[in-house]
């Protein structure tokens, strides 16, 4: 117990460092809002063209197309995060030479794992807010204030599930150095079946059950109920409880993907290799 | 009158006696295995707290490849590794044994400060934020960078990011410290700042492990040296034994003499030809169970006169190429 509070305790310094890193480069900031904007204004004009009455309905009111794409762009960034971000991370301190100088401290694998997204795991939250936020005002969305606290909670429930999933991604760039073409396909993918862009209903049905099994598409449902359709704490509930094992799951098999990589690499002497 | 410069022997720096008695660092018969290659064939080693043993070898010897077994960050194909009596391993409290100053020079976040990068090393290490800056501000002044504290470390030089490097390896003042060629490339006064912090490290009571393919590092600085070629260890003792290693067998001579000197005077001695130094210098190459003394006296009776007689390469450069297997 001591000994996890004590890794806990430096999660704080990895935050600090990725922040000094990140505000080395003042400009990413302004770009990632750039682009942030630019793919809104996109989907507000895509919006405009598409019917509402071909997309579903939450809490008996219909929704427009951009309100539809806001939730799922929002939710499709933590698994961006997750699925890239962790990994990059990883890779970058391969590259930067700097992934064994911290190997050999007494610092847990896990704790290396989590502190190298720590940063990313306030910064993101943060950005998905203001985005929301800004593309309410500006946009004129109707998103449920009552319904933020249901969709944190499936949030909080499917952080994990996402950051498993990043770190068996991480663990798989350890071992065979470049696994972009995994990380892509592993996009490409989950953005197909999990409803970010478009109803999963459009899907032929042998992909709809494919999709239907996927816990981002119900994550990503569930919070549509809350800030679209003004769905209850209770009412989100059971995603709430199919999400957590999918959740304990993946993160137990990310953890463990990425100890025996790591283990593996100090057998053969190439952990810092890239 | 010939004077024959001796080589030259410094000692050790004294250190406490008490402190040297069990071992700090032990590594029995390590073998590693990369594919084919072989890295490390039964390479032992035995280091005592407070003393500085050299890892001497040319490049690509296995000096990296032993250091990095004997930090944890790589599993020995065979043979054990212990620390302070504990067996190597991945655990954390292994960890908190070791100082690690790697050999490259990739090991920083070089967009954030030396202070920075030590504040989260030190952090790492389980120090509180105001322990972290405390420590990493004492270190960088004993390295000598205070007044570069604040500098992102992209903008330091070679030998800055070494110092850095070695007060990183210092910030829990491990009872053990692994050095991968520190001195490699540093002008000699940063060179000189590096060898007095590892051996206050020393005094302090840290086992070191130096490793450096320069022999000029262990001379008064290295209690043991172990020689490791083509990851074969050939040769374990202290510097005056690898000394005795040595068969010199080239000579640097003064001579005066009233004419030129024959090259076959010498007969089955060696040669003797003009060294390009200057009319009167002289390169004495003796052949094999040759004495020097034979030498001398060869041309000494020739009417020559020696006025100086100088090793061409010092003890240690001797021995290390005798015993590394080149010549």
């Amino acid at each position: 117990m001591r000994s996890a509070t004590g890794e806990l305790r430096k999660l704080p310094a990895f935050v600090r460092r990725d922040f000094l890193v990140a505000w080395s480069y003042r400009m990413s900031f302004v770009s990632d809002l750039v682009n942030l904007t630019g793919q809104i204004v996109v989907f507000y004009f895509i919006g405009l063209m598409i019917d509402p009455s071909v997309l579903p309905t939450y809490g008996g009111t219909d929704v427009t197309y951009l309100e539809y794409a806001a939730v799922g762009i929002a939710v499709g960034v933590f698994l961006q995060f997750g699925l890239d971000r962790v990994s990059a991370a990883m890779r970058g301190e391969q590259l930067m030479g700097t992934l064994e100088s911290v190997l050999v401290t007494p610092t847990a694998p896990s704790t290396v794992q989590l502190g190298s997204v720590a940063f990313d795991l306030v910064y993101i939250p943060l950005r998905t807010a203001v985005f929301l936020t800004a593309v309410t005002i500006a946009f004129g969305l109707n998103l449920s204030a009552a319904g933020l606290i249901p969709a944190l909670v499936v949030l909080v429930a499917f952080m994990p599930f996402v950051w498993g999933l990043g770190v068996a991604t991480a663990a798989l760039l350890l071992t065979f150095k470049r696994g972009g073409g995994f990380l892509g396909l592993g996009l490409v993918g989950l953005g197909l079946l999990s409803g970010v862009y478009f109803p999963l209903d459009l899907l032929p049905s042998w992909l709809t059950a494919i999709a239907e099994a996927n816990p981002i598409s119900h994550a990503i449902e569930a919070m549509r109920d809350s800030l679209l359709g003004d769905a209850s704490l209770r009412s989100v509930l059971p995603t709430v409880v199919l999400l957590i094992p999918c959740s304990l799951a993946s993160l137990a098999l990310g953890l463990g993907a990425f100890r025996l990589a790591v283990r593996r690499e100090r057998r053969r002497g190439t952990l810092g290799l890239y | 009158m010939a004077a024959v410069t001796a080589p030259e022997v410094e000692v050790a720096r004294a250190r406490p006696s008490a402190l040297r008695t069990l071992p700090a660092i032990e590594a029995d018969t390590i073998s590693q295995q990369f594919d084919a290659k072989q890295a490390l064939d039964s390479v032992s080693l035995a280091v005592a707290p407070g003393s500085v043993q050299a890892l001497l070898g040319p490049n690509g010897a296995g000096k990296t490849t032993l250091l990095r077994i004997l930090s944890g960050l790589l599993v020995p194909t065979s043979g054990s590794v212990r620390i302070l009596g504990r067996k190597a391993d991945s655990s954390r409290a292994f960890r908190s044994l070791i100082g690690l100053v790697p050999s490259g020079d990739r090991s920083f976040y070089l967009r954030i400060s030396g202070v920075e990068n030590l504040m989260f090393f030190a952090r790492l290490h389980g120090a509180t934020k105001r322990e972290a800056k405390q420590r990493a501000t004492e270190l960088l002044e004993e390295v000598g960078l205070a007044d570069a504290a604040k500098t992102r470390v992209g903008f330091y030089s070679h030998g800055m990011q070494k110092r850095l490097s070695v007060a990183r390896a210092l910030l829990a003042s491990p009872p053990v410290l692994l050095v991968d060629e520190a001195t490699h490339d540093l002008d000699p006064e940063g060179a000189h700042r590096v060898r007095d912090l590892v051996t206050s490290a020393a005094e302090r009571g840290a086992a070191v492990v130096w490793a450096t393919q320069r022999l000029d590092e262990i001379r008064g600085l290295a209690d043991g040296v172990t020689l490791i070629a083509q990851g074969r260890q050939v040769f374990a003792g202290s510097v005056p034994e690898l000394m005795a290693q040595a068969v010199p067998r080239r000579y640097l001579l003064h001579l005066r003499t009233r004419g030129s000197i024959d090259e076959a005077l010498l007969g089955d001695v060696g040669t003797i030809e003009r060294s390009g130094d200057g009319a009167s210098h002289y390169l004495l190459v003796l052949r094999e169970e040759a004495m020097l003394g034979d030498a001398l006296a060869a041309l000494r009776a020739s009417g020559v006169d020696v006025l100086t007689c100088t090793e061409e390469r010092s003890g240690i450069e001797q021995a290390f190429l005798s015993l590394a297997g080149a010549r």
